[in-house]
């Protein structure tokens, strides 16, 4: 489903990704670890272009989004993502944020979205919160909020940029479950996180990032109780308690 | 006192047999109108020179960027004259019609700064949310940025209006008869310094302090929807 071409992307001087390249299939869940600065959020940046790589190339179903005059608006409604900062509307309710991008795309009308909304607030438990503004309600009803506004697109993949890393330690479970739900029904995700035993639990294929590369990939299992490079290992020690 | 507010304001002064409070009235009138004409030049002016500046296009941003780096690094008074006596000289303009031309180019570059504040205020990642759902740049500011930014400007934008009417007292410079010159030909005709002077100082302290509790009703209505 996306296949991705020795990326680069460097900020100035400074190279954060330095040539990776990867495949992710349909129904597929990746997760992305490694340390702060190895790239991860980056690399998920990139995928819908909110950063333009410096070289490379990323396929999505085949066609090119980083070839010159591709539709990066259209490719967007395809691929729905998740921010650590939840980033939802102050001024609009938590309805209004869900059915805002289908209703604005000409994706559904104002009824289509308006029961799209209601069912998807209904799959992440905030039925009674639909009027509410986001300033009332807690981060991790923020963060469901904001995975039902990714999915009113009907995205064919989900980005998830580390969802659990601005949130209590008492909230994240209710987030993780709504995630792993998505997981269960086949969802095409791919997952910056800090959360190793989500990752675990969760994932199809666990990828180790490192200074711009990805160091290690495999299945969770063996990702996690047999590292082969020694970089994995000193990660994962410190991480593992 | 009585007799000096009576003789500066209430009997007919000079060879053209005008009472001072007529010339005062006359004066606010020509402050009013120019502040507001100047007020909604401004505006105008204002935002699209934000929309140049924000352009990627080299030819809109530069000319914006020049525009509002020559008004902010010079004094509104010297704009002023250079355009009536000099950039206006050959054209028929009357005063007032200069006066807000002068003054409406003035805010504008102000306004301009204060919107780009306003939008740049708001968190870049409600930027980027919007993007991510396959939202084009204009439909993100149209329904995203500029509610938001609303909220940060208009506060610094009731500001500019204020400063816009008191800086409009160097009309005179061009010869016009606003408020503050009003005061002055009444001291000139009078000798009379404290009441035409404070009668003028009360009437800016009453607008600005009208215009200012108007402005402050208004944010509140603003804020009811937070």
């Amino acid at each position: 489903m996306i296949k991705i071409n020795n990326l680069h992307k460097s900020f100035g001087d400074n190279q954060v990704l330095k040539g990776i390249s990867e495949q992710i299939n349909k129904g597929e869940v990746v997760s992305v670890i490694g340390p702060s600065g190895s790239g991860k959020s980056t690399f998920l940046r990139c995928i819908n272009l909110l950063e333009q790589p410096t070289q490379g190339d990323i396929f999505i179903d085949g066609q090119s989004i980083t070839a010159a005059g591709a539709c990066v608006d259209k490719l967007r409604q395809k691929v729905g993502m998740v921010f650590q900062n939840f980033n939802l509307f102050p001024h609009k309710t938590v309805k209004q944020n869900i059915m805002l991008a289908p209703v604005k795309l000409g994706v559904m009308n104002q009824q289509q979205a308006g029961a799209e909304a209601d069912r998807l607030l209904t799959l992440v438990g905030l039925k009674d919160k639909a009027d509410a503004y986001p300033s009332s309600l807690s981060g991790g009803q923020k963060q469901r909020v904001a995975i039902a506004r990714a999915l009113a697109m009907k995205p064919e993949l989900m980005l998830f940029d580390e969802p659990t890393s601005a949130l209590d330690p008492e909230m994240v479970g209710d987030v993780l479950d709504v995630m792993k739900s998505l997981a269960e029904d086949g969802m095409t995700m791919v997952i910056v996180t800090h959360e190793m035993g989500f990752a675990r639990d969760v994932s199809d294929r666990v990828i180790f990032m490192d200074g711009g590369y990805i160091v290690e990939q495999s299945e969770p299992e063996a990702l996690f109780s047999k590292p082969k490079e020694a970089r994995t290992q000193e990660f994962l020690s410190k991480v593992l308690r | 006192m009585i007799d000096a507010i009576n003789s500066s304001l209430f009997t007919p002064i000079g060879s053209d047999g005008l009472i001072g409070i007529y010339l005062i009235l006359n004066g606010l009138k020509v402050t009013l109108i120019v502040t507001f004409f100047a007020m909604i030049m401004g505006s105008v002016l204002g935002v699209a020179t934000t929309l140049m500046k924000m352009s990627s296009k080299w030819y809109f941003s530069w000319p914006a960027n020049l525009y509002v780096s020559v008004i902010r690094g010079t004094p509104v008074v010297v704009q002023l004259v250079i355009l009536y006596f000099i950039v206006l000289a050959s054209l028929d303009v009357d005063k007032i019609t200069a006066a807000i031309i002068a003054f409406g180019l003035n805010s504008g570059a102000y306004i301009s700064e204060i919107i780009r504040a306003g939008i740049q205020a708001v968190d870049k990642g409600q930027m980027e949310a919007a993007r991510s759902l396959g939202l084009s740049h204009w439909s993100t500011m149209k329904e995203v940025i500029l509610p938001q930014a609303i909220k940060n400007i208009l506060p610094s934008l009731g500001n500019e209006f204020i400063v816009l009417l008191k800086e409009t007292a160097v009309i005179g410079f061009i010869g016009g008869v606003d408020l503050m010159r009003a005061g002055e030909i009444i001291r000139s005709r009078t000798f009379e310094d404290s009441v035409p002077l404070f009668t003028c100082a009360i009437i800016y302290l009453l607008l600005t302090y009208i215009f200012t509790f108007m402005l402050s009703r208004f944010e509140t209505r603003l804020k009811q929807s937070d």
